[in-house]
Parts: C-alpha cells; structure tokens; sequence
C-alpha cells in the first residue's frame, strides 16, 4: 500500500469531433471563432480586422485589375467561366448555405436564364425576332426565374432534405431534356439558339472577353455586396434559423415555408443573372451546356469554399475552375501541379523535418538504385523517355525508369500507385515511413509513363483526386466554419 | 395485350436491376447518412470484371469451361472485388468525415466517382467492351408465351434478383450483423456505447452494398452487352431515385422504388412516346413524391426538438 | 511552426520560379539543321460520355503524324484540347488553342454544335480548323471561313439514303429513331419529309445516346415494320439494339447511316449502312494504316480515318510551307489547305475542298452486312 499521493489526474483528452455547447452560433456571439493554427490563424485575423467590406472592395479592383497586366485570350477565357462559376455558388448558397435545401437542380435556373436570354435577345423567335435591349430582358428574365424558383420550391413544404433533392434534381433533368426535345423550332432543340445579342450597358455593346470579364468582376462583387447585406437583414437570420432546426424556428413565428420559398426564388434569380452573361459571352445556348457536370462543378467550388461564407463560395468556385479550367488543361501545369501537391502534402503533413529529409532522400536514392539495376538488367526497360518537357523531364531522364511497353506497365503501376495509397492510410506511423519512399517513385514513375501521355484523362483524375483529399483536408471548406448538425 | 406484357416484363428486368443497385445505396446511406454518389461506378467496375472473366475463359464464343460455372465465377469475382473496393473507398474516403456534415461526402463522393470512372477509362480505353451473351447464352432459350418473349438472361436477372433481396432482408433481420446494421442505423452513438463495433459494422454494410452493386453491374452487362466507363453513372442516378422514391432507409422500399422506374420507363416508352419517357417518368416520380412525402414505404422522420 | 511554415513556401516559390522560367527558356530540340517544327491542335470528347469516339479521333490523328512525320522529315506535334462534345468547352479550347501561337491549325471539333459555337474564333484568329465528323448542312453556307471538312454533310447522305430505302427496300412502314444529338436530327429532318411524300407511315421516336437498353423500344416494332432506320453515332448500341430485334423475334430490317459504319462493332446480319468512304480495311492502300491502327488501338469504326485524313491534309500543306522556305504560320498554313488535291487518300476518294469548306464531289457509299459481319458495298 503506498502513502504517496496520486498523481495529479491528467487534462481532458483533446477534443475531437463536435461538441456540445461549442456550436458555432454561441462561438461566432462569443467571439471565439475557429481559426486556422499558427500563422494562417494570425493572418486570418488581421484580414478580419480589415473588415468584409474593404476587403471585398480590394478583391474586385484587383481581380478587374488583372487584364491590365496582360491575361492572354485564354486565360481570359478561364477567368470568364471563373467567375459565372462562381456567380453560381454565391446563389447556391443561399439555398445550399444559408437554407440547408439541397438543391440539386440549380442548373435549371441557370439554363432558365441563358435560354430565356437568347430568345428575348436573339433572332430566334418571330421572323426577326425579338432584340430586347439588355436592362429590359435581364430584369425580365431574372424575374422569371425568381417565379420558376418559386414553382419549384413549393414541394419544400411537404417534402424535406433528401426527398426535395430529389425532386429538384428531377427539375434539373427535365430540363436539358425539355430544351433538346420539345419545340425544337423555337428552343432549336440539339442545335440550341445561335446569335444571341451582345449585352449593351448605357448603350455601349460590349463585343470583347475583357468587357465581359470586367462586367462578370462588378456583377459578382455587385452580388456579394446585396447577399452580404441580405444575409445579416431579417431575411438571412430566418434562413440560418431555418437551416439550423425548422421546428424552433417555426415556434418563434418565422414563416418556415415562405422563407424557403424565397430562397429557391433568390437562388434562382442570381442562377439567371449568371446565364444571361453566360449566353451574351458564348453567343449561342446548347442543352447540354447545363447538365449535371456543371451542377457537380458549382457544387464542389461551393462545399470546398466553405458553405454558408458568401466569399467561401466565390473563392472555392473560383479556385476549383482555375485548377480545372486553367491549370489541368494544360500538361505541363498539371506537371507542377502533380509534383507541387505531392510535395507540398509532404512538407505539410510530415513532422519532424529529419523524417521529411529522409523519406525525400531515400525516394532520390532509390530512383537511381533501381534505375542503374533496370538498365543493367534489360536495355528495354529504360527504352523510352519522360514524357515531362521543360526542366522536370530532363531532371527525370536518369531517375525514373520509363520502358519501352510504357502504356501496360504504367497501368500496373497506377493499380499499384492505388492500392498502396489505401495501404499507407491503414499503416502505422513507421511503416509509413518506409513505405513512402518506393510509393513516391511509383508515382513519378507512373506520371511519367503514362498520366502525362493522357493529358485529358489525367485531368479529371486529377480534379477527383483533389477533390477527395481537399474534403479529407479540411471539410469544413477553405472559409467555412465547422458547425454541428443534428441528425434525426 | 401481348404488348402489354412484353412491355411489363422488360420494365420489371430493368427494374431489377436498378433495384439491387438501390439496395445497396440504401443500406450505405441508412448506416452513414451518405449520399454516395460512386456507388455507380461500383456497378460499372463489376461490369468490366465481369467481362474479363469472360475473356479470360475464351471469349463469348469459344469459352473453356461451362456456362453455369462461368456465371457462377463471374457474380462471386465480381461481389467479392468491388465488395473489397467498397470497404477500401470507406476506409480511406469516408471515414475521416464521418462527423463532417452531411454535405461534405458528397463532395468527396463526386471525387471518388471522378476518379473511378477516369481511371477505368485510363486503364481499359475508351472503346465498348462487349459481353455478346448471344454468343454463350442462346438467344433462343427462353420461354415464349403467346407474343410475349422473355429470354433466359431475363429469367436469371429476376430470379437472382429475388434471391439477393430476400437474402438480404433474412440477413438485415434474422442475423446479428443485421441487427448491428440496424442498431448502427438507428443511433451511431448509442450503438457504440452498447459495445457494438461500429467500424466493422459500416464496413460490413459497405462490403454487402458494392458487391450488390458489383454482380448488379455482371447482370447490367449480360442483359445489356455494352461495358463502357460512365455505364454507371445514369445506373446510379436511378438507383439514387428509386432509394429515395422508394423511402430512404427501407430495403423493400428500395427495392419498390426500382420496380417502379423500371416499369414506369417501359411502359411509357411503349404507350405514350419514346422522346419524352424521362419527363413522364419525372413527372410520374414528382406525384408519387408529392403524395407519400416519405416515400412509398419510407417511415415519417420525427423531428426531434 | 513559423519557420517551418516560411521555408515551406519558400520551397514552393523557389520551385515554381524555376519551373517558369526553364518553361520560357526551354530550347527546341537542335540536332537537324533546318527542321518543319509546328504544332496542331486536336479537338474532341475524350473524356465523358462519347469519349469512344473522340480517342478513337486522337489516336488516328496521332498515327496520321508519325507516319507524316517520317515521310515528310517535319516535326509536328499535337496538343489536345478535351471538349466532352460541349460547346461551351469547346470554345474555351478553342480560345487555349487560339493563344498558343506555336498552333497553327486544328483538327476537330467533332460536334456540329460546336463547330457553330467556335467558328466566330477560329475564324477571327484566322486558324484552319478540319473537321472529321461535323455533319450538318448549316456550317458550310459560309459564315466560318477557315472551316472545312473531311465528310459531306447531312442534305446529301439523308435524301440519298431516304431515296434508296423508298426504291429498293419498299417499306409499308418504318421506324426511325434518332439519338437526340444534332447529327442525328439533322438527318432525321432531311429524311422525313421523303418518306412522308411517299406515303410511308413513319414512326418517330427518341431516344438519349446513353440509353443502352432499347428492349421497351424494340417492343413497339410492329410487324409490317419492316425497315428500322437509326442515325446514330454511337455504333454499339445499334448492335444493341440489333440483339434486342432478335431476341423479341422482329423482322425488321436495320438501316443505319454512316455513324454506325464499324466493322467489328456493328454487324447484324442483312444491314444497310451508308458512308462517307469505303471500309478502309478493305483498300489495299490502306492496308498498312489500318494493321497499324488496329495492332496499337484494336478496333475503330469510322471516325477515325476522316480525323486521319484532316490531320493528313494539316501535314501535307505544313510541308509544303517549308519545302517553300517559309515558317509555318497560321495564315499560310490556311492558304496550303485551300489549295489542298490529294488524288487520293485513305478514304480512297480525293480530297479537294470547295470555297466553302466542303470536299468536292462527295458522296455516299451503301454496304450490306452479310452473316460474317463483312461489309459488302453495293454497287451504284
């Protein structure tokens, strides 16, 4: 029997998961809101300090300053579908964000918009047509939409969560299969509505991708201003009551269905601003602009953004088209990229920095070893070269093994690549160590031999794959906070 | 009247089909709560296997070994392989955000669903790998009666349908990992605390889900003959509407929803016109929403306060 | 940790520098004293729903310049632009396309729809662009002038195809069936009103090319249908379609125009299909392209020889360019293929092109599938 004392009991295990009574409504009144740990955490709160407004202001002159410093055709063309992604979030929002409606037919609106546009502002209907001038038929048409969303969101009151998602998403298939079957003498069916007119503001008709990049940069910071200020009116507290339990909400004489119904409306009319521009910029609509991978795009730049956070969505919308739009579409961006992301992942992730040192010198070292032993073995293996240009392909050449049959074995190596990926997740924290070292040459050895020759395939895996790590990364999204959810 | 039948019977093969393929999206998603948005492409790698037991075998016209057996070892393969795909996407997607909200899987599934598709389409081309079950399975060999003609791959996807659905209801009710699927369904925490290992109980679910999904997919391609890498997409969609039309959570009612979109589709493109099947389907799918707002056989959510 | 955090994207930074900078500097490869270098583009859907045909289309092009690259002593390269046979991706495509100097043409779209969406481009950057399988009547009136194309188009293979089926096949009454894509409607729109003149009753149905299960359409074949006509593009689920005939025991005939033209793919015994050109396994000319085709990419069907021929008119008038002495460039490459007479090519008919962008005297073939799967063309 010991007389000493017992040790001092040890803190509380640190917390995981949600937890009761930190929610973010009581956080956000108390002022202790998540930040982001060390420097980023500071850096946050000094942008916070800056204040929304300002801040927003300096993301609009600088986003309208960029063709100023010379964007190319192409990178104009990426900002573009940038920005009217990024429109798009900013209204799914209000219904995804703010309301908690899964909305999974908001492309409908979109195309509502684009093709309500082209046939107000085309030659497509009557023998001339009609050619509305632009602060006739946008208004119009945004109004439309507005009464659309309303249509649509009157089943939200009998139906709930997963049931309205499937509903509206059968609103969002019925419409791609309304524009290509029905009426194709006005809507033009397959074929789509061609010449649409230019948007003209104050008479001035604007014909070129900068005047409708700029006119994207004010209609979106023009956007985010109204939601900013819609979202702390009456309107946003009754869609954050509603989204966070409908029941207390309702018992303290918010009007739950009206309020539901004037998100669909909101989301809809912003959905239809964004289709208006989208159909001036492309001169013609097509139904198959507005399927369900549009949807899955608007979607992801929303939830990785952070939903709920209007500049969330605008910046996760806007990062997730420049890496996919931009960046993937060219091969030797998605070089850096690959290469950047590996390494990035494991300066970030891999503590302390001798482990890190070592698992990138034993990768080099290994490279070489099997190298020298393939070439001295077979001649074949080594036949081929790096398809990597520039810098990376050259510095390649003696380290990754590229053999002649360069297409069967990269895809053995890419089944490998996966199945060892899902093994160092199981893995404890030594075999980790060892077994990183042969997984990253696995990957530059199938990068080099055979994603790097499928340029376009090798993008959508790419765009999958960032997709799955960013959510494992950070699910709250980039400017999202992490809130609790009650599940019944 | 023959038409009639006819049209009835492809409407409910169809609908077998997208039944087993909801059933397995039922039970992921009455467990965790997932939308899962791959549980397509699970259906469609299950194809692909399928077709190279075929090949490997012979091919459809000169295979090595006996029909049955090859059956036998194409649905097993295909269970087993995609059942283990399943298991290993939950290990290393899901789990991490099991306590995310909900809208945050949903991302990662697009992602998985990406990455699957692309990858099949990276590893096996782009070109339609065809099963040509004419070639192995007479087509012939069915029965007829009066004008209507049911073929014998028919007969087995119904048959093996029904045998998959009741084995799966024996298992979720009689036996006690059915009993910890269900606990786990009911109260994630509460399960825990009753010393139920939640881990392997998701992982069982998602195991018995994607095989589902896997031999569903053998069946998609003995009945429809073409494997390409987005078969499963528009298969996971259906399967999406028939667990939710059908009541998310309730196997029968997954199993209902299938039926229904089988036969709706069928019957509409018999009678009315081919060109707008899907927006009578929708429009069919929308009243039965509006009617039963749970589902056909979905239980009323109680909104705990 | 602060520091970790500031070498870290220190690291990055000093990487992406690097990277940009070589990327700028990057010299061309030396070695042959006055080498033909230029880039081409290459649009279509490679990935997505159709992506069968749109690598099939990248992978002839792909061995169109290997071959011309050895015969010619050029160094040609393609840069691939995925469009999933969407116009709004199309024209992004186009525009990386249009601000990458070093290309100076382009293979594809392959889609009319986007064809119409990125000829205001193209012809703005003043860069040729050929298509391979852009079928409808509408793009050559004019409005893009440095488009041209390797098939004829739909207002001549409808009303020929409509016109043998009245004279030869005498049907009482047919089904067609379209695939809810452009080309499809096209031809449907051109045939139509043919058969009705004629007094044939004419069932019009619809369907999604995602569709793979057409047994609820097959059922409504009636038996005094006796001809079924499916201008499709996507040649397996004709074959589908094929199977499903059969198993419900209709006699109905398949008629299919040049989309379904795929030996080895599509090939239901007593079938008529219509094409652009003959099947180039059969062309002792071609005999060699088509081993090579079929050893690296295994069975195509017929979207990749037109894309073979575009990418080979592309060559030939870079080469040419040089052998003049000048760089290639935008502006002459398009003036070479204006001037484009090859007297024969791998589609075994010459290509000439007309001012607005259409082959000369283009024409449709008709094969007969016979019980081997053999494509037999009828004379006439």
């Amino acid at each position: 029997m010991s007389l000493d004392s017992p040790p001092p009991p040890a803190g509380p295990p640190p917390p995981t998961g949600p937890q009761v009574g930190a929610d973010e409504w009581v956080a956000r009144q108390a002022h202790r809101r998540e930040y982001l740990p060390s420097w980023l955490g500071r850096a946050q709160r000094q942008a916070e300090r800056i204040g929304w407004w300002p801040r927003l202001a300096l993301a609009g002159l600088a986003a309208a300053a960029l063709p100023l410093v010379g964007l190319g055709g192409f990178q104009l063309q990426v900002g573009i579908d940038a920005l009217v992604i990024a429109l798009l979030a900013v209204g799914l929002n209000i219904t995804v964000g703010w309301t908690g409606l899964l909305d999974l037919g908001y492309v409908a609106f979109f195309g509502f918009g684009a093709y309500g546009f082209a046939l107000v502002s085309s030659g497509q209907v009557g023998t001339n047509g009609i050619h509305l001038p632009s602060y006739l038929s946008i208004p119009l048409v945004m109004i439309a939409a507005a009464v659309l969303g309303l249509l649509v969101g009157l089943p939200s009151r009998r139906l709930v969560g997963d049931y309205l998602a499937i509903v509206t998403l059968f609103f969002g298939e019925a419409f791609v299969e309304f524009t290509n079957n029905v009426a194709p003498n006005t809507l033009g069916g397959p074929n789509g509505i061609v010449g649409i007119d230019p948007i003209s503001i104050f008479g001035h008709q604007i014909t070129t991708n900068t005047g409708y990049y700029l006119l994207l940069v004010v209609v979106l910071v023009v956007t985010m201003a109204v939601l900013r200020l819609l979202e702390f009116s009456r309107t946003g507290r009754a869609w954050r009551a509603v989204r966070e339990d409908p029941l207390a909400a309702g018992s303290m004489t918010i009007p739950v269905d009206r309020v539901k119904l004037m998100a669909f409306a909101f989301g809809a009319a912003v959905a239809a601003l964004a289709g208006t521009i989208f159909a001036a910029q492309q001169i013609s609509v097509f139904p198959t602009d507005f399927d369900t991978p549009i949807l899955i795009l608007i979607y992801a730049g929303l939830i990785l953004g952070g939903a709920g956070s209007i500049a969330g969505a605008a910046t996760g919308a806007l990062v997730i088209m420049v890496i996919y739009d931009g960046l993937l579409r060219s091969p030797t961006d998605s070089g850096y990229l690959f290469y950047g992301l590996i390494l990035l992942t494991l300066v970030v992730k891999l503590r302390p920095w001798r482990r890190l040192g070592l698992v990138l010198g034993a990768t080099v070292a290994l490279g070489f070893a099997v190298h020298a032993i393939a070439a001295a073995v077979s001649a074949r293996a080594v036949a081929g070269s790096p398809t990597s240009t520039g810098w990376i392909g050259t510095a390649m050449h003696d380290w990754v093994i590229v053999p002649a049959n360069a297409a069967v074995a990269g895809n053995w190596g890419f089944v490998a690549l996966v199945c060892l990926l899902i093994a160092l997740v199981q893995v404890s924290s030594r075999t980790r160590t060892i077994l990183l070292p042969p997984t990253l040459y696995l990957a530059a050895f199938v990068w080099e031999t055979r994603l790097s020759v499928e340029p376009a395939v090798t993008r959508q895996l790419m765009i999958g794959a960032i997709l799955i790590v960013m959510m494992n990364a950070r699910p709250q999204g980039l400017l999202g906070q992490r809130r609790v959810e009650a599940i019944t | 009247m023959g038409f009639f039948f006819q049209e009835l019977v492809n409407g409910i093969t169809t609908g077998a089909l997208y039944s087993l393929v909801a059933l397995g999206f039922s039970m992921v998603y009455g467990v965790l709560k997932l939308l899962n948005f791959a549980h397509g492409d699970l259906y469609m790698v299950g194809a692909y296997i399928g077709f190279f037991v075929i090949q490997w075998f012979g091919g459809p016209s000169s295979l090595s070994i006996a029909v049955p057996l090859l059956l036998l070892i194409m649905f097993v393969l295909a269970g087993v392989v995609v059942g283990g795909l399943g298991v290993a996407i939950e290990r290393f997607a899901y789990r991490p955000l099991r306590d995310a909200p909900r809208i945050a899987p949903l991302i990662t599934a697009i992602g998985i669903s990406f990455f699957l598709e692309n990858a099949a389409l990276l590893l096996f081309g782009a070109q339609f790998r065809v099963y040509n079950t004419a070639d192995f399975i007479s087509l012939s060999s069915g029965i007829t009666i009066g004008s209507v003609t049911i073929d014998s791959v028919q007969i087995m996807v119904l048959v093996l349908g029904l045998l998959l659905t009741v084995g799966l209801r024996e298992l979720v009710n009689r036996t006690k990992l059915g009993k910890q699927m269900r606990a786990v369904a009911a109260d994630r925490e509460a399960a825990e605390m009753m010393g139920i290992n939640v881990n392997f109980t998701i992982a069982a679910t998602f195991f018995l889900g994607s095989a589902l999904a896997g031999v569903a997919g053998v069946m998609g391609g003995l009945l429809f003959n073409q494997v390409t890498p987005t078969i499963g997409f528009i298969v996971g969609l259906k399967a999406f509407t028939a667990a939710v039309v059908g009541g998310i959570g309730s196997l029968p009612g997954a199993m209902l929803g299938g039926l229904l979109i089988g036969v709706a589709e069928s019957m509409i493109t018999g009678y009315i016109s081919s060109t707008y099947t899907n927006l009578f389907v929708f429009a069919l799918l929308i009243v039965v929403m509006l009617v039963r707002p749970s589902g056909l056989l979905g239980q009323a959510q109680l909104q705990k306060v | 940790m602060k520091s970790s955090m500031i070498v870290a994207a220190a690291a990055a930074g000093a990487l992406a520098v690097a990277g940009c900078a070589s990327s700028s500097t990057s010299s061309t490869a030396g070695g042959a004293t006055k080498s033909c270098v230029a880039s081409t583009g290459m649009e279509g859907p490679l990935t997505g729903p159709v992506a069968v045909l749109g690598q099939e289309q990248l992978h002839f092009a792909q061995l169109a310049v290997l071959r011309d690259n050895l015969a010619n002593h050029t160094k040609i390269t393609i840069v691939q632009g995925d469009t999933q046979l969407n116009p709004a991706q199309a024209t992004t495509v186009t525009q990386q396309f249009t601000s990458n100097s070093k290309i100076v043409a382009v293979v594809g779209p392959a889609g009319s729809q986007e064809v119409e969406a990125v000829g205001p481009l193209m012809a703005r950057a003043g860069l040729a662009f050929i298509s391979g399988s852009a079928t409808a009547a509408a793009l050559t009136t004019g409005k893009y002038p440095t488009f041209f194309r390797t098939v004829s188009k739909d207002s001549v293979q409808g009303p020929q195809d409509a016109n043998y089926i009245i004279n030869n096949l005498h049907p009482k009454a047919l089904m067609i069936v379209d695939d809810q894509e452009a080309y499809s409607t096209g031809l449907v729109s051109a045939m139509m009103p043919i058969f009705q003149a004629a007094g044939i009753k004419v069932d019009h149905e619809s369907v999604s090319q995602k569709l793979t299960d057409f047994s609820s359409l097959v059922a409504k074949v009636t038996p005094s249908t006796t001809v079924v006509v499916l201008p499709w593009q996507v040649a397996s689920n004709a074959q589908q379609f094929g199977r499903n005939l059969a198993q419900q025991h209709k006699k109905a005939v398949i008629f299919g125009t040049d989309g379904l033209f795929s030996p080895g793919t599509f090939s239901i015994n007593g079938s008529y299909v219509s094409s652009f050109g003959p099947d180039i396994t059969a062309l002792p000319a071609d005999k060699a392209i088509a081993a090579a085709a079929l050893a690296k990419f295994g069975k195509f069907g017929t979207f990749g020889p037109p894309v073979f021929a575009a990418q080979h008119v592309i060559d030939e008038a870079i080469a040419s360019v040089c052998k003049s002495g000048q760089t290639p460039s935008r502006a002459n490459v398009l003036a070479a293929i204006k001037k484009t007479n090859e007297a024969t090519t791998i589609l075994g008919q010459p290509i000439k092109f007309t001012s607005s962008g259409d082959v000369v005297n283009g024409k449709f073939f008709l094969f007969k599938i016979d019980s081997t799967g053999k494509y037999n063309l009828i004379p006439g």
